[in-house]
């Protein structure tokens, strides 16, 4: 393993000359932690599995891979990074799914007093960068796009209804990050369609019940004027469809939804949704747990010698059409992040630019 | 059960609004016109959005009002019996969970093996009634109101829901069952059906029956019905397994709608079931009320949040709007009691 990682060092040693310092741990002491929030979805099944098989596949004994689950709360997260970092600090990596995008700076600065290594996921809110002189232990922060994740579905949805016609858009919680952007995602997609018209958008506070009725409406005031249904999460996206199959529309009309999940991705393949977009909860399982391999066995540099633009990224949305949903439908095969992810000189692969 | 058994203390005589019989004395006339008002309120309403929104006043969009209302309705009857008890049930967002949960998890689905059928949806409702009878025995055993009470088990039976759910919701696979909910018998959606089928149990229950008399009794003043011997704490249990039950049958009619058992498909379910049976003319504090004038109450919310879509109104102002005309109909409803201070004073 890590067969291409000879290179990389000695770039690395050429560029910065004497600077350089590589951590260098003992494999057999090497812990690799995912700090998640459940394991109950079906998203947290998927990033524990990434983190697992990757695990498994860098050679890491397999209580050296440790889940820590907050359940929704935050204080628990900190306490439990702090109560693992009591011994062996230098040599553990914490891949983040952060329960809320505040607890993200108390957990570098964690990670920074301890020497521990952190990778952060989503959002982190904060004004502090990995790339700040002062957080040389946060390796890096792996950003959603929720904008592209919008414009992704949008243009499968403008495009199944051929480009002409009225659409109707349901949207997550307004005053959330999330919800705007991938709404303004939407946006930015009809201004490349003059041929689209947006009839109407409600809220339905991502949620299923909530949408069902709102469709219901939308179908007796605009009839058959409607040739598409644009979704912000996969859940209002089933509401939709339900209110679609009440009317016998039911794969009729194209629904596109974000997120995902087992059961969007199963209707994408039935032919009932048209598109729905993925942050690959595999990938982000275990990309992060990826570069702090690649840290403390000294195949890359320290992060602080890394580029800016590696350090906070958007990673590349996975979107999921009937031609590749059948490869989503079951867990994912490690071979595939073997080849592209995980070795040293591929842990940007899924890089799409800078989130700062 | 009729009424006839118990004589009741005269002064304390429950008020129909459809009753009729006393017809003369003031206090009856102004319910009749608070009734009347808010039906008169719901009949312009619908004018105004007809006016307003010429696709409103059709036929497919009348079976649109009446299935969302469908849901609400059934949690309103039993809403209503509580808040005429001068109770309050809190508990039916998690109930709604935990039914819902129960129902996709016994009847054919993606999660278990199991496939009970028809027994799915008894066990789904007695899983709600007996959460309800948790209700009605802490309230009347241990003495803790009822507010105490119910937000307790809404918070146990949600997190019983979550359990069960175990972030991977079951999705009903039994056809039959999906193709009811979704479905239509003689243009009328079958939701709705069930849902006036409850309205009419509950309005017989109101009128016709000792639980329904008693109800009024208890919430116009539990102690006076204690001392006429009124078996209260009996009821009151009764009126909580009521209510539990209904919690129970709104979700299994709304994961078959929905297609999933959930713990979160009651969600914002219990204050805008709070909100209808109130504007309705059921007051906090107990001993007047009815469920038809709940079902008014449904009614006129279900009427503006689609005739809002219709007109257009942006959804950022939806909730505002919602609320302001619910505060309007509010104060509308409580005027008389103002004039009535006013005089004793």
């Amino acid at each position: 393993m890590f067969k291409n990682s000879l290179p990389i060092i000695v770039a690395g040693l050429m560029l910065t000359t004497s600077t350089v310092a590589l951590a260098v741990c003992d494999k057999s002491e090497i812990r690799l932690v995912n700090s998640i929030r459940e394991i109950a979805q079906p998203y947290h099944g998927l990033v524990n599995g990434g983190g697992k098989q990757l695990a498994a596949w860098a050679g890491i004994k397999s209580n050296n891979y440790i889940l820590q689950l907050n359940h929704g709360d935050s204080a628990k997260q900190l306490s439990l990074m702090r109560s693992l970092l009591a011994i062996n600090p230098k040599c553990t990596v914490f891949n983040v799914e952060p329960d809320t995008d505040l607890v993200v700076q108390s957990m570098v600065d964690t990670a920074n007093e301890t020497g521990a290594w952190i990778v952060t996921h989503w959002g982190h809110g904060g004004t502090s960068h990995p790339f700040d002189e002062v957080n040389g232990q946060w390796i890096a922060h792996v950003g959603v796009n929720s904008f592209d994740a919008g414009v992704m579905v949008s243009k499968v949805l403008l495009d199944a209804i051929g480009g002409k016609g009225g659409i109707v858009a349901l949207q997550g919680k307004l005053d959330v990050d999330p919800a705007q952007k991938r709404f303004a995602g939407l946006q930015k997609v009809l201004k490349e369609y003059p041929g689209v018209t947006l009839l109407d958008d409600q809220t339905a506070n991502w949620d299923r019940s909530k949408a069902f009725p709102i469709v219901e409406t939308w179908l007796a005031k605009y009839g058959d004027k409607i040739k598409g249904i644009w979704a912000a999460n996969d859940d209002m996206a089933f509401g939709a469809l339900e209110a679609l199959r009440a009317a016998g529309l039911a794969g009729k009309i194209p629904v596109v939804g974000v997120d995902g999940t087992p059961e969007a991705v199963a209707a994408v393949q039935k032919g009932e949704m048209v598109a729905t977009a993925s942050s690959d909860g595999f990938y982000q399982g275990s990309i992060g747990l990826a570069m702090g391999m690649c840290v403390l066995t000294g195949q890359v540099a320290l992060p602080k010698y890394w580029r800016k633009e590696d350090r906070e990224f958007y990673l590349r949305l996975v979107l999921i059409t009937k031609d590749n949903a059948a490869k989503y439908l079951s867990e994912p095969d490690a071979s595939d992040y073997v080849k592209n992810d995980w070795q040293c000189d591929k842990l940007f692969n899924r890089n799409t630019g800078p989130a700062y | 059960m009729t009424a006839r058994g118990h004589q009741l203390p005269p002064t304390r005589r429950p008020v129909l609004p459809t009753g009729g019989r006393e017809a003369g004395s003031p206090g009856i006339l102004r319910k009749k016109l608070r009734f009347w008002g808010l039906l008169v309120a719901l009949i312009f309403l619908c004018i105004g959005f007809s006016l307003a929104a010429p696709g409103f006043a059709t036929i497919l969009n009348m079976q649109t009002i009446a299935n969302r209302s469908a849901v609400p309705l059934v949690l309103a009857v039993g809403m209503t019996f509580i808040l005429i008890h001068g109770s309050i049930d809190l508990s039916m967002e998690g109930i709604m969970g935990v039914s819902s949960l129960t129902f996709a998890m016994t009847i054919l689905n993606s999660r278990t093996d199991l496939d009970f059928g028809l027994f799915a949806i008894v066990l789904a409702t007695l899983t709600g009634a007996g959460f309800g009878a948790i209700n009605g025995l802490v309230v009347t055993r241990l003495r803790v109101p009822s507010f105490m009470v119910t937000l307790g088990v809404w918070s146990f039976s949600w997190g019983v829901a979550m359990l069960l759910s175990g972030g991977r919701p079951p999705l009903i696979r039994d056809q039959m069952w999906r193709s009811f909910g979704l479905g239509k018998t003689v243009g009328i959606p079958n939701l709705v059906v069930v849902a006036l089928v409850c309205l009419a149990v509950g309005y017989v229950l109101q009128a016709y029956t000792r639980f329904g008399r008693y109800s009024f009794v208890i919430g116009g003043g539990e102690d006076l019905a204690r001392l006429s011997g009124v078996p209260v704490d009996k009821y009151k249990v009764l009126v909580f397994v009521f209510s539990g039950f209904l919690a129970g049958l709104a979700s299994v009619m709304e994961a078959a709608r929905i297609g999933v058992g959930h713990s979160s498909i009651g969600l914002d379910q219990m204050f805008a079931t709070i909100t209808a049976v109130v504007i309705g003319g059921t007051p906090l504090s107990g001993g007047q009320g009815g469920v038809i004038q709940s079902a008014i109450g449904v009614l006129t919310l279900a009427v503006l949040a689609n005739g809002m879509i219709f007109i257009g109104v942006s959804p950022y102002l939806q909730k505002a709007v919602q609320g302001a005309i619910v505060i309007i109909a509010v104060v509308g409803a409580t005027w008389h009691l103002q004039e009535r201070l006013r005089v004793v004073k």
